[in-house]
C-alpha cells in the first residue's frame, strides 16, 4: 500500500460515513423515508454500498498495484495480509487488495447491468401482459412459466458452455436475459390491479394511446415493487455471476472478478485462505446490503404504513 | 376443483414440453461437429464416425432428430450417453437417490431451524434475540452458496477435522460393516453438504416466518385473541403461528426446486454423486443427451413444486395472505 | 425441557459407536496374512476399464491389476533386448529367427470366469489393438509388428517387418492380454461403450468387485493367482474431484495413496500427517505449451501465427521457464530440455536450448511486422492482433496456474491471450481434431523414447497423438535413424540431434517435468514403485499383521 492508495482508502470510508448521514438527516424531513431508516440495518446497508460503490469508481487511487499485474511469482506469491499487502498477495503474487478493488467494479458492474436490463425487461413484459389482459397475458405469462421452469444457472451455464466463452458484454445481456421472469410476474400483477383504478380508466376514456398510459400512468404507480425488486435483482445476478466464475466459466481471467477471486483463491484455500475471504465477505456484504435496503424500501414505499 | 386440477396439470405438462424443446433446439444451434462431440477420448476412425451417425440419426435434419427424440421420450428412452458409456436412465438412476437424499436433508434444515428461529423472533419481537438473530439471519441469507461450502470445508472438513472432506460414504468400510454403521456413515458425510445447502434457507425462512406471523399479527381475530386477555404465549403460538404455517406451506412447495438447483454447486464442492455434478459435467463435456434429460427433470420438478404450492394454498384459508413481494422474495432467491 | 437435550445428544455418538462395533463383532474379522485395505484417491473417473481404449491414468492403474502383460519391464527399466523383461503371462520365449518371437503362455493363467488363456486371445488381444475402428492410442506402437498368430493353444508366435533393438519391448510392453471368449461378439465400433469395460473379466492378480459410479472402483485379490497370492486383500480407488480433495482425505487418513503430490504445497501439507511416508521417484510425464500449427479447425492450411517458424521461437524465448517451474514446483520440477521426462534416459541438460531472451523475442516480433500500431498494448499486424487461446483441462490446477502464469508473461511482450478451462473429454475433442490455437498438454513417457515421442512429435503421428502436427523430415530421419541405432551411445548422439531439432523448431514450449513424490501410508510395507507405472507391482506391497487397522480387518 503506497501513501496515496491509504490516503484514498480513508477519505472513501470518510465520505460514505458522510453520505450516511447526509441521507439520514435529509430524511428525518419525510415520513416515509424516516421509516426507511428505521432499522439501523438499512442504514449500514447505505454505508457499505456507498463504500464499494466509491472503491470501484475510484479503483485507480485506491488500488496501489495493477490487478493482472504479476510482480514476482516466485518470491512474492501468497503472502499474508500485511501493511504492505492488506488483503495478502495471491499464488501469482498479485495484489488481492488491488484485484478486489478491480474486481468491485466487474462484480457490482454486472450487478447493475443485468439488473438494469431485467428490471426494465421484467417491467415491460409484466405491465404489457397486465394491460393487455387476454391473449397477449396469456402468451407472456406462459412464456414466463417456462423461462421460470427451467432454472436459471441451467440455462446461462448451457449458453456459456455451448458458445464457449462469452465476452464481458454477452456475459451480462444473458444474465440479464434470463433474470426477468420473477419481476415480470410480480409488475403484471400490480398492473392489473391499477388498470382498474380511476385515473387509468380516465386517461383510457379520454383516448390517451396505449403506450402513453402504460407508461405515463400504469408503471409510475407500480414504482414501488418495482425498485423493491431491482435491488434484490442485484444481489441475485451478483450471486449468479460469482457461481458462474466459480464454476470457470464467467469473466476471463485475468480481468478479476469476486467470483474468479474466490474461483483462484479456492486451490489455496488451506494454504493461503485470504483471496477467497475477502472476496466471499464482499459479495456477502453487498447481499446483505441490498437485501437490508430492499426492506427499507418496502417498509418506506409501503402505503399501507403511510399515515392516514 | 377436479377440472382446475386437470387444466393445470395439461399446463404444466406442455411447460415440460415447451422446455425439453427448447433446450432441444438450443444444443441443435450450437456450432460443432455432432460426430466428435460427447464420444470422450481419442478419435474416432471415419468409419465409426459415419456408423455413429448413421446409427443415432444424426444426418437428419433437426426436425427429424427431434421427433425421433420425442417418440423414443415416450416410450422412455432419454438416450445414450457417448461420454460416459452408458444409457442416460442408467446414469441418473445412479444419482438421483443422492440428490434427494441431500435435498432432503437441507429441507428438513431449511425448515426445521427456520420455522423455530422465525417463530422464536416473533414471539421475542423486538427484544434482543430478536434483533440479534434478525441480523445474523439477515447475513446468512445473503452468503453465496459455494463460498459458505468452501469455508464449512476449510474449517470443519480441514482445520478441525469433524468431517468428511467429500464423498458420500465411505467405501472402505461402510460395504462391508451392517446397515446400521453404513446409515451412520452416510449422514456424517451429508452433514456438511446439507448444512450448506440447508443453512441459506433457514435463514431465508427464518425471515418470511418471522414476516408472516407480523403480518396475521395484524390480523383482527389475532387482536381480538389479545383483547380477551388470553396469555402471550397462547396467542403466539395458537394464533398466530397456526395460520401464519398456511403461508409457510407454500414456501415449502417453492423451495423444493430452488434446492435442487442449489445442489448444483454444492455437490461440486463436496465430490457428491448426485445429479447436480452429472448435470455440470455434462454441460462441460457437451455431452447432449444428459443434459437434455436433465433439463426434462430439473423443469419438472420446478413445475410439480409450483403445482404443490397451488394445490396447497388453494386448501389454505382465504383469508390469509402473504403478502405479494414476501413470495416474490423466494421466486428470485 | 432444554436442559434434556444436550444429554442425549453427549450419548448419540457412544451409541453409534456400540452399535457400529457390535455390528463388526458379530462379523469374523480377517485374520489371514494378506489383511489389508488399500484405497488411493484418485482424481476424476474413468469411463471404460477395457484396456485398448483407454489412456486415463486411473483407468490404466486399474487396468494394471486386472489384465497381465505378456512379460514387462524391470526395475532397471532397460528397454533395449529381451533380458531385463520379467516373465508375467509368458512362462518362457524364444526367437525363432532375426524377425519371429515365439511367446510361451503359462499353462496355470486363468481368466477370472475360469476359462484359461490361451495363446487364440494373444492373437484376438493384437487383432484388437492394431484395428483402425477400435482406435486404440497404442496402434501406432504396433506399426513394426506384422502378424500375430497362435501355433497351438499355448504358443503365440509374432513376426516383425524390421529387426530393431526394442523389437520386444513393442511386442509386450503395450498390450495387455484380453479375453477373446468375452468380446469377440462386441462389434468393434461399439468397442468403447462395451458393458464389458463397466464389468471387466480379467486374468490378473486382482478380480473386479464393484464400481460406484462417482464413488469408488473395488478390486479383490484374486489368491488363487498363479504368480503367487497378492498382499494386500483389497484395493479401493476412490474418485475425488481435484488434487486439493484428494491430498486433504489423505491427510485426514481415509486414504492411503496419493501416487502423485505435484506441488511442493501439497507435499508440505502431507508433511504435517504422521501417517503418511513420502516416497518420490521419478516422474514420467513432461508438460508443454502445444501450437497448433495448422490453422485453427481447417488442417488444410498453415496456422497464420503459429505456422510461422521465427514467431513460435520469438513465442518461446518469451517465457522464462524457469521462474515459472520455481514459482509452481520449487525443486520437484524441472525444465525439460525437449519433449522428455526425467525419466528417460536420453535427457541431458546439455541439449541445447532456446534461451529466455525477451529483448530478442521482441526483436523478432518487430522484424516480423508485429508491432502495436494503434497503441492498445496488443502487437498487430494488417489489422490482426497477436492474440491466441490458451486451453487447459480444467481438472488440472497446476496446468490452469501454468496458462494465467504465460498470459501474464506475453501480456508484457505485447501478446494477447485468453484461456478456456475445458472439461478432459472436451478438450481431448478439440485438440485431436485441430480445433484449438494451442493447449497446455501433459505426456507421459514410456520407458523407451521410442514409441512416445514417435506417437507424439513425428509425421507418423499425425492424426494420431501429434496435435500440434509438426512435420519435419530432419527431425523424422534423426528419429529412426536413433531407434534403429546398435549402441546406446550412438543412439545418444542421434537422439540429442533431434531434440536439438525439436527445440530449434518449437513447435511447441516444453515448459515442466515434474518429479514424482507418492504420499503412502507408514503401515504399508514392500512399496515397490516402478516409474513408469507406479501400480505395476502393487501385488508386491502388503501390511504387516501387527500394523493393520480397522480398515484391514473389515470382512466382507
Amino acid at each position: 500500500m503506497t501513501f496515496g492508495s491509504w490516503l484514498a482508502l480513508v477519505v472513501a470510508i470518510v465520505l460514505s460515513a458522510e453520505v450516511v448521514r447526509w441521507l439520514r438527516h435529509r430524511a428525518l424531513r419525510h415520513e416515509r423515508w424516516r421509516r426507511f431508516f428505521r432499522h439501523p440495518t438499512a442504514a449500514w446497508g447505505c454505508g457499505i454500498l456507498t463504500f464499494l460503490i466509491i472503491v470501484a469508481i475510484a479503483a485507480p487511487l485506491v488500488a496501489p498495484l495493477d490487478p493482472i499485474v504479476q510482480p514476482d511469482p516466485v518470491r512474492l506469491k501468497n503472502h499474508a495480509p500485511s501493511l504492505t499487502f492488506l488483503m495478502g498477495t495471491d499464488v501469482f503474487s498479485r495484489d488481492v487488495w488491488s484485484r478486489f478493488a478491480y474486481g468491485a467494479r466487474v462484480s457490482l458492474g454486472i450487478g447493475a447491468l443485468g439488473a438494469l436490463i431485467a428490471v426494465s425487461l421484467g417491467s415491460c413484459v409484466g405491465a404489457v401482459a397486465g394491460y393487455y389482459r387476454r391473449w397477449v397475458d396469456a402468451i407472456l405469462m406462459r412464456g414466463v412459466d417456462i423461462g421460470l421452469a427451467l432454472p436459471r444457472i441451467f440455462i446461462v451455464l448451457m449458453a456459456v458452455a455451448l458458445w464457449d466463452r462469452l465476452s464481458f458484454a454477452w456475459l451480462t445481456l444473458v444474465i440479464g436475459l434470463t433474470s426477468w421472469f420473477a419481476t415480470s410476474r410480480l409488475v403484471r400483477a400490480e398492473v392489473l390491479a391499477l388498470r382498474e383504478r380511476d385515473f387509468v380508466v380516465a386517461a383510457r376514456a379520454l383516448g390517451v394511446p396505449s403506450s402513453r398510459v402504460i407508461f405515463g400512468h400504469v408503471l409510475p404507480n407500480a414504482a414501488a415493487p418495482i425498485i423493491v425488486s431491482a435491488a434484490l435483482s442485484v444481489g441475485n445476478v451478483l450471486l449468479l455471476e460469482a457461481s458462474l466464475s466459480f464454476l470457470g466459466i464467467g469473466v476471463a481471467p485475468p480481468r478479476p472478478s469476486w467470483g474468479n477471486m474466490i474461483a483462484d483463491g479456492a486451490v489455496t484455500i488451506y494454504t493461503a485462505p485470504w483471496t477467497t475471504l475477502f472476496a466471499g465477505l464482499a459479495i456477502s456484504l453487498v447481499v446483505m446490503s441490498l437485501n437490508a435496503v430492499a426492506d427499507g424500501l418496502r417498509d418506506a414505499l409501503d402505503p399501507r404504513q403511510d399515515p392516514a | 376443483m377436479t377440472a382446475w386440477l386437470l387444466r393445470r396439470l395439461a399446463a404444466s405438462v406442455a411447460i415440460i414440453f415447451a422446455v425439453v424443446t427448447f433446450v432441444f433446439i438450443l444444443i441443435h444451434l450450437a456450432p460443432g461437429d455432432p460426430c466428435i462431440v460427447g464420444t470422450g477420448e481419442g478419435v474416432p476412425d471415419p468409419a465409426v464416425c459415419r456408423s455413429l451417425i448413421r446409427q443415432f440419426a444424426l444426418d437428419q435434419p433437426v426436425l427429424v432428430q427431434y421427433w425421433r427424440y420425442l417418440v423414443e421420450l415416450a416410450h422412455g428412452n432419454l438416450g445414450y450417453s457417448f461420454a460416459l458409456h452408458r444409457p442416460v436412465w442408467d446414469a441418473l438412476v445412479d444419482t438421483m437417490p443422492f440428490t434427494l437424499q441431500l435435498a432432503g436433508a437441507a429441507l428438513l434444515i431449511d425448515f426445521g431451524l427456520g420455522l423455530a428461529l422465525g417463530i422464536y423472533q416473533a414471539w421475542r419481537l423486538n427484544r434482543l434475540p430478536d434483533v440479534v438473530l434478525g441480523n445474523v439471519t439477515l447475513f446468512v441469507y445473503s452468503l453465496p452458496t459455494f463460498w459458505l461450502g468452501l469455508i464449512l470445508l476449510l474449517l470443519f472438513g480441514e482445520k478441525l477435522r469433524l468431517f468428511p472432506v467429500g464423498g458420500a460414504s465411505d467405501p472402505v468400510l461402510c460395504p462391508l460393516v451392517d446397515s446400521f454403521y453404513c446409515l451412520a456413515d452416510r449422514i456424517w458425510h451429508m452433514v456438511l453438504p446439507a448444512v450448506t445447502l440447508g443453512l441459506v434457507g433457514a435463514a431465508g425462512t427464518a425471515r418470511f416466518q418471522r414476516a408472516a406471523m407480523l403480518e396475521v399479527a395484524q390480523q383482527d381475530f389475532v387482536r381480538t385473541a389479545r383483547a380477551k386477555g388470553l396469555p402471550e404465549r397462547r396467542v403466539v403460538l395458537h394464533h398466530q403461528l397456526r395460520n401464519a404455517l398456511l403461508s409457510v406451506i407454500t414456501r415449502f412447495g417453492l423451495t423444493l426446486p430452488f434446492l435442487l438447483t442449489g445442489a448444483v454447486l454444492v455437490e461440486t464442492i463436496f465430490a457428491w454423486p448426485g445429479m447436480g455434478r452429472l448435470t455440470v459435467d455434462a454441460i462441460l463435456r457437451r455431452d447432449y443427451a444428459i443434459v437434455t434429460a436433465a433439463a426434462l427433470i430439473a423443469s419438472s420438478l420446478v413445475v410439480a413444486g409450483s403445482l404443490i404450492a397451488d394445490l396447497l394454498l388453494g386448501f389454505a384459508d382465504p383469508r390469509i395472505r402473504v403478502h405479494e413481494d414476501a413470495v416474490v422474495d423466494i421466486v428470485t432467491a | 425441557m432444554l436442559s434434556a437435550m444436550p444429554r442425549r445428544y453427549e450419548l448419540l455418538p457412544v451409541v453409534l459407536a456400540v452399535v457400529a462395533l457390535g455390528g463388526c463383532e458379530r462379523r469374523q474379522l480377517c485374520n489371514a496374512p494378506d489383511c489389508g485395505t488399500l484405497v488411493d484417491a484418485a482424481i476424476g473417473e474413468p469411463g471404460t476399464l477395457l484396456p485398448a481404449s483407454t489412456e486415463e491414468i486411473t483407468a490404466r492403474d486399474v487396468e494394471e491389476q486386472l489384465f497381465l502383460k505378456l512379460a514387462d519391464v524391470g526395475m532397471s527399466m532397460n528397454t533395449i533386448g529381451d533380458e531385463d523383461f520379467q516373465p508375467l503371462l509368458a512362462q518362457k520365449w524364444e526367437w525363432d529367427g532375426p524377425l519371429t518371437l515365439v511367446f510361451h503362455i503359462d499353462p496355470r493363467a486363468r481368466w477370472h470366469d475360469g476359462q484359461p488363456v490361451t495363446a487364440v486371445d494373444v492373437a484376438f488381444t493384437y487383432d484388437a489393438y492394431s484395428d483402425s475402428t477400435v482406435a486404440s492410442p497404442y496402434r501406432a506402437q504396433l506399426k513394426r509388428l506384422a502378424s500375430v498368430t497362435a501355433r497351438d493353444s499355448l504358443t503365440a508366435v509374432f513376426r516383425f517387418r524390421e529387426r530393431y533393438p526394442e523389437m520386444f519391448y513393442d511386442a509386450v510392453y503395450h498390450m495387455r492380454v484380453l479375453p477373446a471368449h468375452l468380446l469377440r461378439s462386441v462389434p468393434r465400433e461399439q468397442w468403447k461403450t462395451a458393458a464389458f469395460g463397466r464389468q471387466p473379466v480379467g486374468d490378473g492378480p486382482y478380480r473386479f468387485v464393484s464400481w460406484q459410479a462417482g464413488q469408488a472402483i473395488e478390486l479383490r485379490s484374486d489368491t488363487t493367482f498363479f504368480l503367487g497370492r497378492p498382499g494386500i486383500r483389497r484395493l479401493i480407488w476412490r474418485f475425488t474431484p481435484d488434487l486439493g480433495v484428494a491430498v486433504t482425505q489423505l491427510v485426514a487418513d481415509q486414504v492411503d495413496v496419493r501416487e502423485q503430490l505435484v506441488t511442493p504445497t501439497m507435499i508440505d501439507r502431507v508433511r504435517t500427517a504422521p501417517q503418511v511416508k513420502l516416497y518420490p521417484f521419478a516422474g514420467n510425464t513432461y508438460t508443454c505449451l502445444a501450437f497448433n500449427l495448422r490453422a485453427n479447425g481447417d488442417t488444410s492450411k498453415a496456422n497464420p501465427i503459429f505456422g510461422d517458424r521465427e514467431l513460435r521461437r520469438a513465442l518461446t524465448m518469451a517465457v522464462d521457464r524457469a521462474s515459472l517451474v520455481k514459482s509452481t514446483l520449487g525443486d520437484i520440477g524441472k525444465v525439460p530440455p525437449g519433449p522428455m521426462s526425467s525419466l528417460l534416459w536420453i535427457w541431458d541438460p546439455e541439449i541445447r536450448q532456446l534461451p529466455y531472451d525477451t529483448a530478442q523475442a521482441a526483436r523478432i516480433l518487430n522484424a516480423r511486422g508485429w508491432r502495436d500500431h494503434d497503441g492498445d498494448g496488443v502487437r498487430d499486424r494488417d489489422g490482426q492482433p497477436l492474440a491466441f487461446r490458451i486451453l487447459v483441462p480444467s481438472t488440472s490446477v497446476l496446468r490452469r496456474q501454468y496458462a494465467q502464469l504465460l498470459q501474464e508473461q506475453y501480456r508484457v511482450i505485447g501478446v494477447h491471450v485468453e484461456i478456456d478451462a475445458l472439461d478432459p473429454g472436451a478438450l481431448q475433442q478439440r485438440i485431436s481434431s485441430g480445433r484449438f490455437d494451442s493447449a497446455i498438454l501433459s505426456r507421459s513417457n514410456d520407458p523407451s523414447p521410442s514409441s512416445g515421442i514417435t506417437q507424439t512429435w513425428t509425421r507418423g503421428g499425425i492424426g494420431g497423438s501429434n496435435y500440434t502436427r509438426y512435420s519435419s523430415p530432419e527431425f523424422d530421419r534423426l528419429v529412426d535413424r536413433a531407434i534403429a541405432a546398435a549402441s546406446r551411445d550412438q543412439a545418444r548422439q542421434l537422439w540429442r540431434a533431434a531434440m536439438e531439432t525439436i527445440n530449434a523448431d518449437a513447435p511447441a514450449i516444453f515448459l515442466y517435468s515434474l518429479d514424482n513424490v507418492a504420499g503412502i501410508h507408514r503401515r504399508v510395507a514392500d512399496v515397490q514403485i516402478r516409474p513408469d507405472s507406479w501400480a505395476a507391482l502393487l501385488r508386491t506391497w502388503r501390511i504387516p499383521p501387527d500394523q493393520q487397522i480397522d480398515r484391514d480387518r473389515v470382512e466382507r
